[in-house]
């Protein structure tokens, strides 16, 4: 089979295309082209080409398939569009350098004197409250790295390079921000009551989030095959993004404990972000699941806050 | 609103500068508010909220705030800046709503002169917080300071610096901007 790769403006991007043989697999159409021109298979896109001003997204080709299961009928040519993804970062690494600033910068903050760079020289005392807060917010972010390496299952290997400033931006910038706050020498901590019930919700979320992220592990097997399924039992019956549910509760649970305008800041800002992914979550899930064809239907349930959303 | 813009132009001269910033509020609050409903619609958001931002923040932040920043050269420069450039633009936006189609040389006044009316509103609105600097240090106006309830702080003066550190990614970011609308404006063959 012969095929011919242009870029999305019609140019030739392998002189002469590529010859392979009919059984062969999209894995082994990367593998080619990474031998002709060198970029990794991670960052190459090859979708099918679109009629000129049709609306339809294109459609991407998976790596695991067969050549053969996109050309319609006629098998000795093939016309794929590429598109250079740019350099790539495994998701692991991502998430691990994202977590990692928050689990170092926090501690900073609690034991190492900064305070006085910022004028306030003299004794310092330590609020129970600060204690607690520092233990629950490396348990966090340890959990999460945990989880990075242990349970989750992506479903696509890479993300761009240069989502690692972005995010780590994002989450060091934060956490920093909020750390300096809630280990401030004059805190005004709340009462020991409502400590208690924050910090405590905020645990009991941290625990359901931990199973909801079990339940989704298992729903794919090990290499990330599987692809879409119905998330079903414990939150999930009644909510399609249990996981970030829990996950912003637990942050409320934090924030009724430490009561900082950065910490609401932080859970408005994570809400906003994962309410997004939620949404198109959960069309996707429908889409994918409409009852034709002897798919189930998607049941009728909540995006990701009940009774809002 | 060009009208009001054109005449707060003329009282620069005429009656001082109290009157003219009394005016170049009215103007701007409401060129803000046709700016989001206008401007949104057509261009992306990175392009006019930085703008509409910069305004609100000089006109309230800084000149309305601080009484001694407005006496300054940097004031003029600004405002110049900012109605030639609201003048040319509303003017093409009426042309087009009442027309159908722009003249061409307005069409190209609206994307050249920005060329040289981005660089000095740039600069005159970063002087003026620059200037302005001391004043929001010592005065403490908008501060909150710990301890509070809600144990938060916000410091006005390390605010500004943030926000003129914000011009420097952010002003090669507007000026390529409009030169990208440029060449796509000024090379399509007719009217648009």
């Amino acid at each position: 089979m012969k095929l011919t790769l242009v870029s999305r403006s019609g140019r030739e991007i392998v002189k002469g295309g590529i010859q392979l043989s009919d059984s062969a697999t999209v894995a082994d159409l990367q593998e080619a082209i990474y031998k002709r021109i060198k970029k990794h298979p991670s960052r190459q896109r090859l979708t099918l080409p679109v009629q000129p001003g049709s609306k339809e997204r294109p459609v991407v080709l998976n790596y695991k398939k067969s050549l053969n299961d996109y050309t319609s009928g006629n098998s000795e040519t093939l016309t794929l569009v590429f598109k250079d993804l740019g350099p790539q970062v495994s998701y692991r690494t991502l998430f691990f350098f994202e977590y990692l600033g928050p689990l170092l910068l926090y501690p900073v903050f609690y034991y190492l004197p900064v305070y006085q760079y910022f004028g306030y020289k003299g004794e310092r005392v330590i609020q129970p409250v600060q204690t607690y807060a520092l233990y629950y917010w490396c348990f966090h972010y340890a959990k999460r790295i945990l989880e990075t390496f242990f349970v989750h299952r992506f479903s696509h290997a890479t993300s761009p390079l240069s989502n690692v400033f972005r995010n780590c931006a994002y989450y060091w910038c934060f956490g920093s921000y909020i750390a300096y706050y809630v280990n401030h020498p004059i805190i005004y901590p709340v009462s020991d009551l409502q400590m208690k019930i924050g910090f405590g919700f905020g645990i009991l979320c941290q625990v359901s989030n931990f199973y909801c992220h079990i339940i989704l592990r298992n729903l794919r097997g090990p290499a990330g095959e599987g692809g879409y399924q119905i998330p079903r039992g414990f939150l999930f019956n009644i909510v399609t993004c249990a996981n970030y549910t829990t996950e912003i509760y637990q942050w409320l649970g934090f924030n009724i404990a430490t009561q900082t305008i950065a910490g609401y800041l932080f859970l408005a800002v994570a809400t906003f972000i994962m309410t997004n992914w939620a949404l198109a979550k959960h069309r996707r899930l429908k889409k994918l699941f409409d009852g034709k064809e002897g798919r189930p239907r998607y049941p009728r349930r909540w995006v990701i806050l009940p009774p809002f959303l | 609103m060009a009208t009001s813009s054109v005449s707060c132009f003329e009282d620069i001269e005429g009656i001082g500068s109290r009157a003219c910033l009394h005016c170049s509020r009215k103007a701007f609050a409401l060129c803000s508010n046709c700016c989001c409903i206008r401007g949104l619609v057509r261009s992306p958001i990175t392009a006019t909220l930085p703008q509409i931002g910069s305004r609100l923040f000089l006109v309230w932040g800084i000149l309305w705030s601080f009484p001694e920043t407005r006496t300054h050269l940097l004031v003029s420069s600004l405002l110049i800046s900012w109605s030639i450039t609201e003048i040319i633009r509303y003017s093409f936006f009426g042309f087009k709503e009442a027309f159908g189609s722009a003249p061409s040389w307005l069409l190209w006044l609206r994307y050249s002169t920005f060329l040289i009316l981005y660089p000095t509103g740039i600069s005159s609105e970063v002087g003026l917080i620059y200037i302005a600097l001391p004043f929001i240090k010592a005065s403490e106006k908008y501060c909150i300071r710990m301890p509070n309830t809600w144990n938060s702080s916000f410091d006005y003066f390390y605010a500004a610096i943030l926000v003129l550190g914000i011009y420097v990614p952010g002003s090669p970011h507007m000026y390529k901007y409009m030169l990208v609308q440029r060449k796509k404006a000024l090379s399509k063959p007719k009217s648009e």
